[in-house]
């Protein structure tokens, strides 16, 4: 399939408009299959993304760039409970999971 | 989806932003794009869960902003686009992952297949998304508050 998401890369366009990632700790609620993790990480001091999807968590792991491997942690959680204590993030990101 | 609201408002430092970043159920438009341009063909039909989950995001995002929890910043809408390089590409697609929110017409298709055909060899076929990004900055009002204007609200 041909399947081509977002060429023009807008929507990482907007998120660093809105959001100054660069040496901040990030939380992604609903990473999936890390689409949109991949496109700001690299500037982030650390991401810990999140998803409910053994399936799409498995995936975001095998394609996680080898240079984030430090830089982005990977967990099975849902957004009912977050498994960290309080005020731990600088941003939170809801990426098609709201 | 609150209590998602709530957890994420716990975890976020002082003054942290929330980055909201989804989708609008509605009005996806079907386009065929070439070289020369592009033309609309329709738009893929709204099913009743999509509608329904938007609704549910709008309802959530307004009660936490009304309980103090996040403060609006700013709000912005832009276009994401889906592109596929032929019509039965795109439709297969939507029947098997959007099964349950956006449905193509069969007019829809026709007409898609018919402009992609006239439209050149280097004709493809795109969604037109609505996608709306919104951040917020973490509210003063603390959880505590919150139960106890909760009680107050009951009292009354």
């Amino acid at each position: 399939m041909s399947l081509q998401k977002d060429p023009e890369n807008k929507e990482s366009k907007t998120l660093n408009r809105f959001a100054d990632v660069a040496n901040q700790t990030i939380l992604e609620v609903g990473c999936g299959e890390g689409r949109l993790t991949w496109k700001y990480a690299k500037h982030a001091k650390q991401v810990f993304a999140f998803d409910h999807d053994h399936d799409a968590l498995r995936i975001a792991r095998a394609d996680c760039p080898i240079d984030l491997h430090k830089q982005i942690h990977f967990a099975n959680a849902s957004a009912r409970y977050i498994p960290f204590s309080k005020e731990k993030f600088d941003i939170a990101i809801l990426a098609w999971s709201l | 989806m609150v209590h998602a609201l709530e957890e994420i408002q716990r975890v976020l430092k002082p003054n942290g932003v929330l980055i909201d970043l989804r989708p609008l159920e509605s009005n996806w438009k079907v386009e065929v794009v070439s070289a020369s341009g592009w033309q609309t063909c329709g738009s893929l039909s709204d099913l009743p869960q999509g509608v329904a989950d938007d609704e549910a995001a709008n309802q959530a995002t307004s009660e936490v902003e009304r309980r103090g929890l996040f403060i609006k910043e700013k709000e912005e809408m832009f276009d994401y686009f889906y592109y596929w390089d032929t019509p039965s590409e795109m439709k297969e697609f939507i029947e098997s992952e959007w099964e349950d929110f956006e449905k193509l017409e069969d007019a829809v298709y026709r007409k898609t297949r018919s402009a992609w055909v006239s439209a050149g060899a280097d004709a493809r076929v795109r969604v037109r998304v609505q996608m709306l990004i919104t951040k917020w900055i973490s509210g003063k009002m603390n959880k505590n508050t919150v139960w106890m204007e909760n009680e107050n609200q009951n009292l009354t």
